[in-house]
Order: C-alpha cells, then structure tokens, then sequence
C-alpha cells in the first residue's frame, strides 16, 4: 500500500485482502459469531426444551379440549391472552428503539436496535401463537382471516378481534422488513468473514449489496419510510389490543384510558425486556466497548419515564371508577384492590410504580446488576398486571350468581413457560447467526 | 479504460473525488462504493431524490383504499347486522384501513428499494467481489 492511503489504481483485480481482514468494529462484532462456548449449548438446551415441552402441553391440549385449561364460565380470558398481551407488549419498545429514536436521531439507539428489532420479531411470533392456542381448535385459526369463501360470508370487521388480526400482522410483516433491511449492508460484511456454505447463505440474504451511492440513497430513504410507518404502526397495534377489552362494557375494561395506557405499558415491559436481554449479552459476547453504561443510562431513562406513565394511569383509572357512580365499576375496583387477586395487584404496583422510581438516583441507573435485577422485577410486574386486568375484571362481573375464579392449570403454565422457551432459543440462535450489533452505523459514528 | 481508486480514509476518499468531478468526468460514469453512506457523496454528485417515496405514498394511499372499500364491499354483499351497529361503521373501518396503508405502504417502499437499487444483484452474490471496509471510485471507459 502505498503511503497516500491509495491501495491500487488503474487495476481491474478485486481489491480484496485476506479473508477475516477488517476494521476493529467488524472483528469485535463478528467475533460473537464464532463458535459458542458451553454456556450457550448449555441455555440453548434448556430454553429448547421448554419450548418442546409447551409444544407437547399445546398437543395434549388439541387432543383432549380445552377443558384441560382452567378457563371456564365466568373467566373465559386467561393466561393465554395474558402471555398474548405481555408478548405483544415486549415487541413494542423494539419497534421504539429502532424507529422512534431513530426520527429523534438519538445516538443511543445504535447500541440497541439489533437486538430490539430482533426481540421485536421473535416476541410479535410468540405472541401470535397465544390466539391460536386459546382457539381450542387451533387448526380452524384461518377462519379469522378474511378469505372468500362458499358461503359468501366475510368475517366482521366491527370486530375489535378482527382488528387484531391485521394490527398484529401488519406489526410482524413491518417488523420483519424492517429488522431485515436493517440488516443488510452488515450480512454483506458478514459474507466477507465467512467461508464455504456460510459464504453462500450471507451472500444470498445480503443480496448482493455493495454499497454503491445509489445504493446507500435509496437505502437511507427506505430506512426512513420505515421508521415513518413504524412509528404510528406500534401507537396503533397495543391500542387496538387493548380495544379488545375496551370496546366490551365489561367492568374495569370499559375505560377510555385503556389505549395510552397500554401503548405505555408495553414500551415500559418492551424496555426491561431489552435490558433483560442486553446485559447478559453485552457481558458474553464481549461487547463491553460498544454498548456503555451511558447507553445503559439513556435506555433505563425511558424505563423511568414509561413507569411513571403507567402509574399515572393506575391512578386515572381509580379516577374514572370512582366518578363513573356506576356500582359494577366501583365494585370492580374494589374486588381488584381487597379480593381474590389483591396480592397480584400489590405485586404489579411495588414493581411497576415503586421500584422504578429508584431510577431516580442516578447511580443506580449506571448500576447493571442493579439494572438487571429491576428489569426482571418489571417483567414479572407487567406479567402480572395483564393478569390482574384481564382475570380480576371477569371473575367479578355484574350477577353474583355468576362470579367464581380463576386459576392456571398446569397445562397453561407449561405452555406459558413454553413460550418463553420459545422466545429465548430464538434470541440465542440471533446472537450466533446474524450480527448483534449494526456495524454500518457504529462505523459511521465513528467517523 | 476503466480506472479504480481504492481508499482507506474517508478525507483522501472525498478529495480524490472532488479532484475527478472538477477535472470534468461526467457524473455518469462515476461509480462511488462505500462502507457507510457519506453525505458528501450526494453534494459532490448531486442526484435526483429517491424515487422510494413514490412507492411509500403509492402504497400508503392504496392500502387506505383498499381497507376501506374491501370492508364495505364485504357488509354490503352479505348484509348482516352485527352488534347493532350501521352497515357501513367508518370508524371501525378506518382501523382496518389505517393498517393496510401502513403495510402496503412499508412493503411497497420495500419493493421501490429492491427495483431502484437493484436487488437482489444475483450476479455479486455469485461472484467473489466483497462489500469492503473501503471508499472506491470507479471510473468506467469512455464509450467508442
């Protein structure tokens, strides 16, 4: 090479160097694809069989109906829609971190975005299952789709559910193409690390990108675009969720606040998820110069300021009952805070409104441990309050004749813990197929 | 005859370039690859903005359309009262409407993408050449 930086001119052989030859950035990133440790088989094993083991519970659930399920008149929405919401609500804040953030240009994100935009992905397809699941007859779910049939009947789009159908759709097909074109230009560096059948597998997914000016312009204006439709998309995909209950008169689902609440709820749960996932992650693959405490403190700011949204609606909603004068609302709301469910409900308020507000003190923000810990905490807090929102409001409805509770059988335990089996071993196979961070943007951070 | 200049440092890259546009290459045969996009790129080869966003608005106008007259299309040939609401309940349908012009729109500006820039390029993905931690000018030959 000569000394102006000028590696060769008037030739026409490829400029490659030795294969593996690369920036600091490149290396460093790529490095966490390398062959995994123990430790990885050792989660990989463990989240798979939970996920076949929810997988076997769903099959026995098929073949002997759902009685095996605890649900039954008057509690007809259990777990299962709980896990549907809490899963729906952990792909909000990857669409955030990598849409909104990317229109508020925050510098943060870049640590982020990969892994959000995958937990996006991964969470939307767990989620989609839990509707499935609940059906009973899991192999009619085609019914809810609009298809022309014999009978010239269409499905009923004044249906909150059938709203659902295209919200979360939409959600996973925008997700996908946007976590996927995100993508692109590091597969194409990955192709350049990469030999034999892993070679061609990079290439093809990369689509022979190359980087040309023409290339990168229309690039960057799709990357907006998608930002642009992602954005309203994640406000309208958990407020249609939670129409689902809003748009009934059940008692304690019937508010007007159920929307925004919701959209910050699961921004809220969405952002524990990513720190949940991100600490480990950061630890393991080695990526301690990339994604920095100050990253951490950026993100555990959102967590803060969500929390202090959702207790603000867990006040507005005693509000709403309060004045409603309606005895079914005020009753709801008492059963919620003194019966059967009380000490769930104390579980979803100690961990989403009282904790988070140590966020506070800055050095606990740039404490990991400490980060990691609470965002566990505020998993199991948001888990619980779709339980206390969804299993209090219906166990307790209008005649006493017709009250009774609620309990989760082992059978829709397992598949619960299925489901987060699922939603792990795909996450490990991301971190060891695909580049965990994008290489493209740190790059042109960097200079 | 085709010339290449490979650089390892975005300031020689841009200079070099500047050098090639003042000296009087036409735009066209100038090919510039780069790791990252450089914005300086597009004030020196200043081009027509991104023909994407026609196929976001085409899309998004489209699927707004489309929700809205499937829906109404579907309740006016099988008229069948549900929850006691109108035939035809705007509101409802405008969430259906609403989704559409957010999947077509994303998924069109997709397609607009891959055809502007286009990909997929089965001949790099066959061929050895490499997306390279380096800024590349090509020239390509003068045509005879």
């Amino acid at each position: 090479m000569s000394p102006d930086g000028i590696r060769s001119s008037h030739s026409s052989t490829p400029g490659s160097g030795a294969p593996g030859s690369g920036s600091q950035v490149e290396v460093d990133v790529l490095a966490a694809m390398r062959k995994p440790g123990a430790l990885y088989w050792f989660l990989l094993l463990v989240c798979g069989s939970l996920f076949m083991v929810g997988m076997a519970l769903w099959a026995y659930q098929m073949t002997r109906g759902m009685g095996v399920a605890g649900i039954t008149h008057p509690v007809g929405w259990g777990v299962y829609i709980t896990n549907f919401v809490f899963w729906v609500g952990i792909a909000h804040s990857g669409t955030l971190i990598s849409a909104v953030l990317f229109l508020f240009r925050a510098g943060f994100r870049r640590s982020f975005n990969r892994s959000a935009e995958a937990m996006t992905v991964f969470a939307v397809m767990t989620a989609g299952l839990f509707p499935l699941i609940h059906l009973g007859r899991s192999w009619y779910f085609f019914w809810l789709f609009p298809y022309p049939t014999q009978r010239l009947l269409w499905t009923n789009f004044k249906s909150p559910l059938m709203w659902d159908v295209f919200a979360v759709s939409t959600y996973f097909t925008v997700s996908a193409v946007f976590f996927f074109i995100g993508m692109v230009p590091d597969l194409a560096i990955v192709k350049r690390f990469s030999s034999g059948v892993r070679k061609w597998f990079y290439s093809a997914l990369s689509l022979g990108w190359k980087g040309s000016q023409v290339q990168w312009k229309h690039y960057n204006q799709l990357y907006m675009f998608l930002a642009s439709f992602a954005t309203p998309l994640v406000v309208s995909v958990h407020s249609v969720v939670s129409w689902d209950f809003a748009m009934s008169i059940v008692p304690g689902w019937h508010t007007t606040i159920f929307a925004p609440y919701f959209v910050a709820g699961a921004i809220f749960s969405g952002t524990a998820m990513v720190i949940t996932l991100v600490v480990p992650m950061r630890r393991i693959l080695k990526l301690e110069r990339y994604i920095t405490i100050d990253h951490f403190e950026s993100i555990a700011k959102i967590l803060l300021f969500t929390s202090l949204i959702v207790t603000y609606a867990y006040i507005v909603e005693y509000g709403l009952a309060f004045y409603s004068g309606s005895v079914y609302e005020i009753g709801i709301f008492k059963y919620r805070t003194f019966g059967h469910y009380r000490f769930y409900y104390y579980g979803m308020l100690l961990f989403n409104a009282l904790v988070p507000m140590t966020l506070f003190v800055r050095s606990l923000r740039r404490n990991l441990p400490y980060l990691f810990i609470l965002s566990i905490l505020v998993n199991i807090g948001m888990y619980l309050e779709r339980f206390v929102i969804i299993v209090s409001s219906l166990a307790k409805e209008y005649s006493p004749y017709a009250w009774g509770t609620y309990k989760p059988t082992m059978v829709e335990v397992g598949i619960t813990l299925g489901s987060f089996g699922f939603f792990f071993t795909m996450f490990l196979l991301f971190t060891k197929l695909l580049p965990v961070l994008s290489v493209t943007e740190i790059k042109e951070e960097s200079h | 005859m085709s010339e290449r200049f490979v650089f390892e440092r975005k300031e020689e890259f841009l200079e070099k370039l500047r050098e090639i546009v003042r000296s009087g290459v036409p735009e066209k045969r100038i090919t510039v690859l780069s790791p990252y996009p450089v914005h300086e790129v597009d004030e020196i080869l200043p081009s027509a903005p991104s023909g994407v966003r026609v196929f976001a608005l085409l899309g998004a106008v489209a699927g707004l359309v489309t929700g809205f007259v499937f829906t109404i299309y579907t309740v006016k040939v099988w008229p069948l009262i549900s929850g006691g609401k109108p035939l035809v309940s705007i509101p409802a349908f405008l969430i259906i409407a609403f989704e559409l012009a957010i999947l077509f729109g994303s998924l069109l500006s997709f397609i607009g993408f891959l055809h502007f820039s286009r990909l997929p390029d089965v001949n790099r993905i066959v061929s050895s050449e490499e997306f390279e931690n380096m800024f590349e000018i090509r020239i390509e030959a003068e045509e005879r």
